[in-house]
């Protein structure tokens, strides 16, 4: 059956600004807010807009983000004509493949996959992005104002212009021109790397782009430029709401720490659901001498000590006496009796051993960072991990 | 293939449950801040690897559908087999009133009973508070080669209930019915493995006198002509419910981490209908102690020896101590509560004051505004 629109996801970054967080997993299989991982919400976005076929581009360590994704049942994309598929670079008979080089090279390598559904329009995605938005409205005004390209734009302050792609509109609306992070920008319109491109124009670009040996096969930085440069017409399309990418350290601590508020980022609006795959826990116990304040908790954690203004992601256990500020517990974490997390984020299943303490708060010096401990580790007890803090192995502590 | 298929009685009731079944079976009475009854005989089944399963039913089902469905969130949505609802569809038309007894329950399903492609049939509550590794019991009663194996618990209970005491072989060598605290013998799961052929002997032996308890009747019956049981005594945390007493102490008894865990291993997950998640949020004002707490719960008051489920609002200044709480409650500012059960969906408006007994909680219906 004929698409109009399928989404096609980029998850294949290793992040590996996320360091630690990232050594066995992809990013987008980062945990995220509790019950999420990074790519819920672009798979939400998805189902809630209609869109019930994307594909996933993903080529490093693949494994997590496949078993997370399964049949997709949980977003409500176990569909009979679509569904969710992950789609790792891949060699046929008597064919040189390779590793995605670019972006528009992820998707290129991957026409196959389109042209199996044959949509008129396709939706380039990122897996790294904190945000709800409806796609559909976002279609709408493609097909509205007949683009080849629909860019979703977000306006910035002028000093963060400079960190963006920047679009600067013509007279009639129309982007007339793109530029990868000005030093004097002329628009505050970034682009957050969400495009809806008309396939047979898109194919069309891919494959020339493919055969130009000094391209970088990069979305922003050459199918924009060319298309522009062609004439083709691009249009932006205005988001307003909550939006972070969560590609550093420090920016995916902020966000999570942004799921406390409710005006931020409304997580409980029964019309936009954000699902994930739970695990199946009893509710969180929480214990005789515990105090949680200003924090988020969810099923299976068991707390006996002192949490404030954190997230808890499932099954996290926090020990008597232990304290746990201003930090994010990633699923299956463990802080012992008597340890001391402050301003951290600790990876899937690592044991803060008992009376270690990890970070510490801001005291307003450069070297000061969130402390970060990677997924698995044992941080023996009565260790300390300073500020800013990046542990790979359970040797380093 | 295994070749064990599972029946879970889930088609009554009792009067002693009051308000909390008025429009529910006991199977789907809420339980621990998310779960249903059902789940455990259902959770107990998938985890032993049982993929066919009838789930008895006669009134008042609406519920209880809503919540299994088809049976995926237990393996038991399969292509062939798995998971089937059993109404009285055998019942004569005259027939208004409820089921009587077990017997006459499984009679009124003789057909989809005679149909079962497998040799050993699982039976168990859908109203009981266990999780049974069923592996164990079946390979028992697979050894011990008696056609009938009851599963029973070695802890004391005041609540009504049966008993096996064992002979000299081995073997149950009588039952006793309708006891109350400890004794001679085991307190009866009322869950049982048994030969198929042995279970269609003895429902057509109760049809034929007109008997209908499945203990009384069926179990007595058998035991006194000889017939060999085998007795599995299953090792963890035990409740069957029947009364708001027996509900109100196995929902607190989950505040016990050795009970709790008891229940839910991690090994053997007791697996229910997966809800839209968010986290659960604890506001500047929180104080929550001793407390199971569901997600999508919104919590700016006091919590103390409570059970919260999903979805419930207790806003600045509230105060609530022994009390359950069921799903999508709010329960305003400055609101005072002890020992009470809220069904699900109650409001409670600012400054109600509401006290009831610990030994007999006041029970707040679905939906009501205080």
């Amino acid at each position: 059956m004929k698409k109009d629109c399928i989404a096609m996801l980029l998850a294949g970054g290793q992040g590996s600004r996320l360091y630690a967080l990232t050594q066995q997993a992809a990013k987008p299989s980062v945990p995220f807010g509790g019950k999420y991982r990074i790519i819920d919400f672009p798979l939400s976005n998805c189902a809630n807009s209609g869109i019930d076929t994307v594909g996933v581009l993903t080529q490093y360590r693949p494994l997590q983000l496949n078993s997370y994704i399964g049949s997709g049942q949980p977003w409500d994309l176990d569909v009979a004509d679509g569904g969710v598929y992950i789609l790792p670079p891949y060699l046929g008979a008597n064919e040189q493949g390779s590793w995605f080089s670019g972006t528009a090279n992820a998707i290129y390598q991957n026409i196959g996959f389109i042209e199996h559904y044959d949509p008129e329009n396709v939706l380039i995605l990122s897996g790294d992005h904190i945000y709800k938005m409806d796609y559909a409205d976002m279609l709408r005004e493609h097909l509205a104002h007949d683009a080849a390209c629909t860019i979703a734009v977000l306006q910035v302050s002028m000093e963060e212009a400079t960190r963006f792609g920047i679009m600067n509109l013509r007279e009639d609306g129309y982007v007339g021109e793109f530029e990868e992070k000005p030093k004097q920008p002329k628009s505050d319109l970034a682009s957050m790397g969400i495009y809806i491109f008309n396939w047979k124009k898109l194919r069309k670009y891919l494959i020339e782009d493919e055969a130009d040996p000094t391209s970088s096969k990069d979305f922003g930085k050459n199918i924009i430029p060319k298309m522009l440069a062609a004439g083709e017409k691009l249009w932006p399309y205005r988001f307003q709401g909550y939006w972070r990418d969560v590609g550093t350290i420090t920016s995916l601590w902020d966000a999570n720490m942004d799921m406390l508020s409710t005006t931020l980022i409304n997580l409980y609006d029964p019309d936009w659901p954000i699902s994930s795959r739970s695990p199946v826990c009893p509710p969180h116990y929480v214990g005789e001498k515990a105090e949680i304040v200003h924090s988020i908790v969810t099923e299976g954690c068991e707390i006996e000590g002192h949490v404030e203004n954190s997230v808890l992601s499932p099954s996290v256990k926090v020990g008597k006496g232990a304290t746990v500020f201003y930090s994010v517990l990633m699923p299956g974490a463990v802080i012992e009796d008597g340890a001391t997390v402050e301003y951290a984020i600790i990876g899937e299943n690592t044991t803060v051993g008992a009376g270690a303490h990890v970070g510490a708060a801001p005291d307003g010096t450069d070297g000061w960072g969130v402390a970060t401990c990677g997924p698995e580790l044992q941080i023996r007890p009565g260790a300390k991990v300073p500020a800013g803090a990046m542990i790979y192995t359970s040797e380093e502590v | 293939m295994l070749d064990f298929h599972g029946i879970i009685f889930a088609y009554y009731a009792t009067p002693e449950l009051g308000e909390l079944v008025s429009k529910r079976t006991a199977a789907s009475l809420p339980f621990c801040g998310r779960y249903r009854l059902i789940d455990f005989s259902l959770s107990s089944m998938a985890n032993a690897g049982i993929r066919d399963v009838g789930v008895i039913m006669q009134r008042d089902y609406q519920s209880l559908l809503d919540h299994i469905g088809s049976g995926k969130a237990w393996d038991m949505s399969r292509k062939s087999g798995g998971l089937r609802i059993l109404p009285p569809f055998g019942l004569p038309e005259y027939h208004t009133g409820n089921y009587s007894g077990t017997m006459e329950a499984l009679n009124a399903v003789a057909e989809y009973i005679r149909d079962i492609p497998q040799k050993h049939i699982v039976l168990l509550l859908g109203d009981m508070c266990a999780n049974i590794d069923l592996r164990p019991v079946m390979e028992q009663h697979l050894r011990s080669g008696a056609p009938i194996t009851a599963i029973c618990t070695d802890s004391n209970t005041d609540d009504t209930h049966h008993r096996y005491v064992l002979g000299d072989n081995g073997f149950v060598s009588a039952i006793l019915c309708d006891r109350r605290g400890g004794g001679e013998g085991y307190a009866s799961l009322e869950g049982y493995i048994i030969e198929k052929s042995t279970l269609l002997e003895l429902m057509d032996e109760c049809d034929a006198r007109n008997l209908h308890q499945f203990h009384r009747d069926a179990m007595t019956a058998y035991l006194s002509r000889g017939g060999e049981m085998d007795l599995y005594v299953h090792p963890g945390y035990a409740r069957i419910v029947r009364s708001v007493s027996a509900y109100y102490e196995a929902n607190r008894d989950m505040l016990d981490a050795e009970k709790r865990h008891q229940l839910f291993p991690a090994d053997r997950p007791v697996r229910t209908r997966a809800h839209e998640g968010v986290s659960t949020y604890y506001g500047v004002g929180a104080h929550s102690k001793n407390s199971l707490v569901g997600d999508n719960c919104i919590i700016e008051g006091e919590l103390d020896n409570c059970i919260v489920f999903s979805g419930v609002r207790i806003e600045e200044g509230a105060k609530l101590e022994n009390c359950i709480i069921m799903r999508g409650c709010v329960v305003e500012k400055n609101v005072r509560m002890a020992n009470v059960i809220a069904d699900k969906d109650c409001i409670f408006s600012e400054n109600t004051m509401l006290i009831g007994s610990a030994k007999l909680p006041t029970v707040v219906p679905k939906g009501k505004q205080l």
